[in-house]
């Protein structure tokens, strides 16, 4: 009979752990290229066989969260003017980056310069071509255009257009696999999510990719989950009065 | 319970939010202001389950993993240098500059300060200074004889000296150019200086290839639209109050627990 308690309390633990999840949306309703994120919540498929609800008939099943599924679909897209605001059309292309710890992804367009007048991201990380290599731009020449297919190019004094670099896109086979680091990054880090140069995604000059966290969706389901929550509770309760009402029924002397 | 936690990182990235809209909504008549809008990115996340973790001895993997945000920071303030627009003042020594560039100023300790305010005078000595009395680079002085002065589209500043017929011309002003002007440093008084990330500056005249042209008798308005404030203002509030609702839910939840009979 202990056994409803001990499945309600899975399922409360995965609650909880959702309720993380939508908050953690909901922060970052405001954060450029944020994903939204959803818990997927399973039943144990390794529950052990002899947990089964007495006398061997259904066999029980306790809740488990197996996995944080993300919504790539595309922000919306903002306008800022800034020459260095990049934002890429379409869901399936990632700009890279060159961080400390390797080479990381994101939709995150916020670019500007550094010292070396190397384009980088809002971190300094250095924003890399379809070649893994930096771009530099002429700081005596006039503001970079950067073209929808990622081609950066600056006006030199007599007006001809020089073409410096390209941003590079990269697409995955899996992007389910990209684990986040923050500071809006992914990383493959598991190496299972197979990189792919793209050459084919487009982008914006002057844009920057909102976050596509749907406030609606999300208090709708921070209700959901408090309401889960003490529903799962008065299962509990109710168990506890059975076997409160057994002992008392049961244990009279006379 | 993280979700707590993960709501007032929320909170107070709002918190700055509204900081930076009223920050904007206060300088709506501050000549040559740009606006600036707060950018936040995700805090790093705790690993429960690793995408790509093995989650049997055949080999088998995760797909996803499950990791866990822990909130929101604030990433950058960025200025948005679009260009405001110019307001008529009639004032002479007023000039609004359309398209790209900086006037250059000298500050008491020697570095050069670049501002987009236009609002000029002349100092005790005949000098054309900033609102603040610091000198515009190059240093242009009018002679006490003069009555008038007119300032062309190309920055050539000409004074009208009683008895002559020509009128002469005192100096030429040049522009100051960034190509990443919004990583440009601002100090207050609508002073900027330059920064690692806005690179060097390129003077030029004003109406050169990438440069603006000068425009006598106007000041440029700031670039707030205030209505785009007030909707950001909005959607700031409504931001906060929601995080604030995941913190209700956290609690209550607790509670729940909390109440829970022995």
């Amino acid at each position: 009979m202990d056994n409803a308690i001990y499945v309600g309390l899975s399922r409360q633990m995965t609650l909880q752990r959702q309720l993380d999840v939508a908050a953690s949306n909901m922060a970052n309703m405001d954060t450029a290229g944020f994903k939204v994120e959803h818990l997927r919540v399973v039943t144990d498929p390794e529950t052990a066989p002899h947990a089964s609800a007495g006398f061997g008939r259904a066999a029980i099943k306790y809740a488990l969260d197996n996995g944080v599924g993300r919504d790539f679909s595309e922000g919306a897209l903002e306008h800022t003017g800034a020459v260095f605001d990049v934002a890429l059309d379409g869901a399936a292309g990632f700009f890279s980056v060159q961080t400390p710890q390797g080479v990381q992804y994101t939709r995150d367009g916020r670019f500007g310069t550094n010292a070396q007048n190397q384009i980088v991201d809002h971190d300094g990380n250095t924003v890399l071509d379809n070649s893994g290599g930096a771009i530099s731009v002429d700081p005596t020449k006039a503001a970079p255009v950067i073209g929808k297919d990622g081609t950066v190019s600056q006006q030199d004094a007599t007006g001809h257009l020089n073409v410096i670099g390209r941003i590079g896109v990269t697409r995955f086979d899996n992007r389910g696999a990209l684990s986040k680091e923050g500071g809006n990054r992914f990383s493959d880090s598991s190496g299972q999510a197979g990189a792919q140069t793209a050459r084919d995604i487009t982008m914006d000059q002057g844009f920057v990719e909102k976050s596509n966290v749907n406030a609606v969706v999300e208090v709708t389901s921070l209700i959901d989950i408090t309401r889960a929550y003490e529903r799962v509770q008065n299962l509990i309760t109710s168990t506890q009065d059975l076997s409160t009402k057994a002992i008392d029924a049961l244990g009279k002397m006379n | 319970m993280r979700a707590l936690r993960i709501a007032a990182t929320g909170m107070a990235a709002q918190q700055m939010n509204v900081e930076v809209i009223s920050n904007n909504i206060a300088n709506m008549n501050t000549v040559g202001y740009k606006m600036q809008r707060a950018q936040f990115e995700d805090l790093v996340y705790e690993n429960v389950q690793r995408p790509g973790a093995q989650s049997s001895d055949t080999g088998t993997v995760v797909p996803t993993g499950i990791q866990l945000g822990s909130g929101v920071k604030t990433g950058t303030v960025y200025r948005i240098t679009t260009q405001g627009s110019p307001t008529s003042t009639g004032n002479k020594l007023d000039i609004a500059i359309n398209g790209r560039g900086y006037i250059q100023v000298q500050l008491p300790s020697g570095d050069i300060a670049y501002t987009r305010a236009g609002n000029l005078a002349q100092n005790d000595q005949g000098q054309i200074v900033t609102a603040d009395g610091y000198q515009v680079i190059p240093q242009m002085t009018v002679p006490q004889t003069a009555t008038d002065i007119s300032i062309s589209a190309t920055g050539q500043f000409q004074v009208t000296i009683p008895g002559q017929v020509q009128t002469q011309q005192i100096g030429q002003l040049q522009l100051a150019t960034f190509f990443n002007e919004a990583g440009l440093e601002a100090t207050g008084n609508n002073l900027f200086l330059q920064s690692g990330s806005s690179g060097n500056p390129v003077t030029g005249n004003p109406g050169a290839v990438g440069f603006g042209t000068v425009q006598q008798g106007f000041t440029e308005a700031s670039n707030v639209d205030p209505v785009n404030e007030i909707s950001s203002l909005i959607v700031a509030q409504r931001a906060y109050e929601m995080n604030s609702k995941v913190v209700t839910s956290a609690d209550q939840m607790l509670q729940t627990t909390n109440q829970m009979k022995s």
